[in-house]
């Protein structure tokens, strides 16, 4: 949503040397994106944490699925933006000990996302190893 | 740990210990390097004049940072961690647990060996891959090093603190060698994409400084004219016959340099792979077994065609930017001496040699459709430009060698992709231009990565990459059909992607409203 409407706003800032109807043209696409994108990636997006692993499913035209099992979690993060913040979401970040990319789940409810990390930790800690 | 424990570790308190005191020679050396034009330039343009005492500040400082990095440097070891102070002004204590150490790493460089140094290098995996993160001791005594490493990777107490320096005969443990270099594998040297870079290197650097000379004796000389002289079509194939030997030549001294008396060996009582190269400055490389999970194969089109390939292990621990990040095993080598110290690092002989499943007619596909399609855009392109700019037509006829190429390209690609489970690897292969064959521990995987594209997701196949702490961090099986790659993961790392393979087989087709309307 902010990207698109940073696209329409620099569309309006330097809208004064292209022609109308490619100015039209680009709006319409901004707003059907911004509009159809968010809510698309809502029926994509999808997570679930087990007693063993955690999974989580990201993306609108590339699509990743990732499945981290519990006992190679190396560390467990909650963060807002100012954004989140306002609408009381949380998104939680879970690291392996490789840098091929973490599973992030985004847009959680607070208290959800709040009790996620908790949970995780507790399971992390359970599990013996240095998890590598 | 209990209470007790602790303070007994605490008792056990080493003595701080210092660097070599022979790094003094070598640390202003190094500086003087570094400060070489300055001090040319001060003594060159300001030779008027020998009174001013300013000039001998170029040659004192850098005597004085060695002298200063040398009092602020020191490590000990305590019962169960290294610690590593330094710092003159800013002072910093790095601390990381023994049973954390993977990779011990001594290099030595002429000036070192010369003075019997080593700088010693400390591998415990952690994120900071370079600068003040790292655990280096610049230099200590050769015989100190191995000492140094030996506790480190038998990780057992020190004896005693502070043990003397002297004396380098400490007898070595027993080693099983694996792979000692054979002079005649320089010949795949000019076939390495790595020895192409370096000798390219070696010539651009080396094009600048020698191009005046050159050009000063050409003059000088009537050479010019006589190449001049010939015609086109002798001069062009013997310039590039030339410039094939010196690539070659510069790709062959480099592969000495980095190779020469390469040795694989295997410690039995440290549990540890040593290897050693080097002909000016030598390097060790000693990678504990448990931390190896896994070795690649890598097979360029050029090392392939010829029968050769090259093998670096998968550790943890290792993780490095560019071309340090590899850990070789066995340098550019021919095929069967390649699988044969594979086999031997691996303890089994299935991963390098056994079949490998296809991926299927969609892969090939796809493969045949990324090959072909942008190389064919050159020759329409060519002929676009021959009837509207009037270039030639003959060049759009050779730009029809393009896709010829793209098909060769794709089949060859097709026919390396494949995967394969073992008793206690994954294995894939895949590439063809920078060919590999990747066998990893399956208990070294730590997460599974499934991707798909838009085009994947239509086509049915996805991406299946097993992540890691070692090496390339991840190891992807491309365009694998789904059902198949989930059933792959399942069986590879039992008890971790069953719970969740009814949403990895129906989630997609039930949120993917793309996919039902095709």
């Amino acid at each position: 949503m902010l990207a698109a409407a940073g696209i329409v706003a620099t569309l309006v800032a330097s809208g004064f040397s292209i022609p109308l109807w490619l100015w039209l043209a680009y709006a319409v696409v901004a707003i059907a994106y911004s509009v159809a994108m968010p809510v698309y990636r809502y029926r994509v997006h999808r997570w679930e944490s087990t007693d063993t692993a955690v999974y989580t499913q990201r993306g609108w035209l590339t699509r990743e699925r990732r499945i981290a099992p519990m006992s190679r979690v190396q560390t467990v993060d909650l963060d807002q933006n100012l954004l989140d913040r306002m609408f009381t979401l949380a998104n939680v970040t879970v690291t392996t000990a490789s840098a091929a990319g973490p599973v992030r789940i985004d847009g959680l409810d607070r208290a959800v996302a709040e009790r996620l990390v908790e949970e995780l930790t507790r399971r992390t800690e359970e599990e013996p190893g240095d998890a590598t | 740990m209990s209470e007790d424990a602790v303070t007994s570790e605490l008792e056990h308190d080493a003595a701080w210990r210092r660097l070599d005191m022979r790094m003094l020679l070598v640390h202003p050396v190094n500086e003087v390097v570094r400060f070489l034009p300055l001090l040319i330039g001060l003594f060159l343009f300001g030779a008027s004049d020998h009174s001013d005492p300013w000039h001998y500040l170029g040659v004192a400082l850098p005597i004085a940072i060695g002298l200063l990095r040398f009092a602020s440097t020191s490590f000990r070891i305590t019962g169960s961690q290294i610690e590593l102070r330094r710092g003159i002004i800013g002072r910093s204590v790095l601390t990381a647990p023994l049973d954390r150490v993977r990779t011990v790493e001594l290099t030595a460089k002429p000036i070192h060996r010369l003075l019997r140094l080593s700088r010693v290098e400390i591998g415990t995996g952690s994120a900071a891959t370079s600068g003040e993160g790292r655990l280096v001791l610049d230099s200590l005594g050769a015989g100190e090093a191995r000492r140094l490493r030996e506790d480190l990777l038998h990780r057992a107490p020190l004896p005693s603190p502070g043990d003397p320096v002297a004396a380098s005969g400490v007898p070595a443990p027993p080693e099983s060698v694996i792979l000692r270099l054979d002079p005649a594998w320089v010949r795949y040297a000019p076939l390495t994409t790595s020895g192409l870079v370096i000798a390219l290197a070696a010539l651009a650097g080396a094009s600048q400084f020698l191009g005046n000379l050159v050009r000063a004796a050409l003059d000088a000389s009537s050479l010019d004219e006589d190449v001049r002289a010939l015609p086109l079509a002798v001069s062009l194939p013997l310039g590039v016959v030339l410039f094939a030997i010196v690539i070659s030549v510069l790709a062959i001294c480099g592969y000495l340099l980095t190779n020469w008396g390469f040795m694989l060996s295997r410690d039995e009582a440290a549990q540890t792979f040593h290897v050693r190269r080097g002909l000016l400055t030598t390097r060790e490389t000693s990678i504990d077994t448990g931390r190896l999970r896994g070795v690649e194969i890598h097979e360029p089109l050029g090392l392939r065609l010829a029968g050769g390939g090259r093998l670096t292990a998968i550790v943890t621990g290792f993780k490095r930017r560019g071309n340090d990040s590899k850990t070789p095993m066995v340098p550019a080598a021919p095929r069967a001496v390649v699988a044969a110290v594979g086999d031997a690092v691996l303890a089994e002989n299935g991963p390098l040699h056994t079949a490998l499943i296809q991926h299927g007619p969609i892969a090939r596909r796809r493969r045949y459709v990324r090959a072909v399609i942008p190389t064919t855009l050159i020759p329409v392109l060519l002929a676009v430009l021959a009837t509207t700019a009037s270039w030639p037509w003959w060049l759009a006829g050779v730009g029809l060698l393009a896709p010829a190429l793209g098909v060769l390209l794709a089949r060859d690609r097709y026919a390396r992709l494949g995967h394969a489970l073992t008793t206690d690897y994954v294995v894939m292969r895949w590439g063809s231009l920078h060919g590999r064959r990747d066998a990893l521990q399956r208990t070294g995987i730590i997460g599974w990565n499934i991707k798909q594209t838009f085009f994947q997701r239509r086509a049915g196949v996805v991406s299946l990459t097993a992540t890691t702490a070692a090496g390339q961090q991840s190891y992807e099986m491309l365009d694998v059909p789904e059902g198949m790659a989930v059933a792959f993961a399942i069986e590879a790392v039992p008890g971790l992607v069953e719970q969740f393979a009814t949403r990895l087989s129906n989630a997609p087709q039930s949120a993917d409203p793309a996919l039902k309307c095709t």
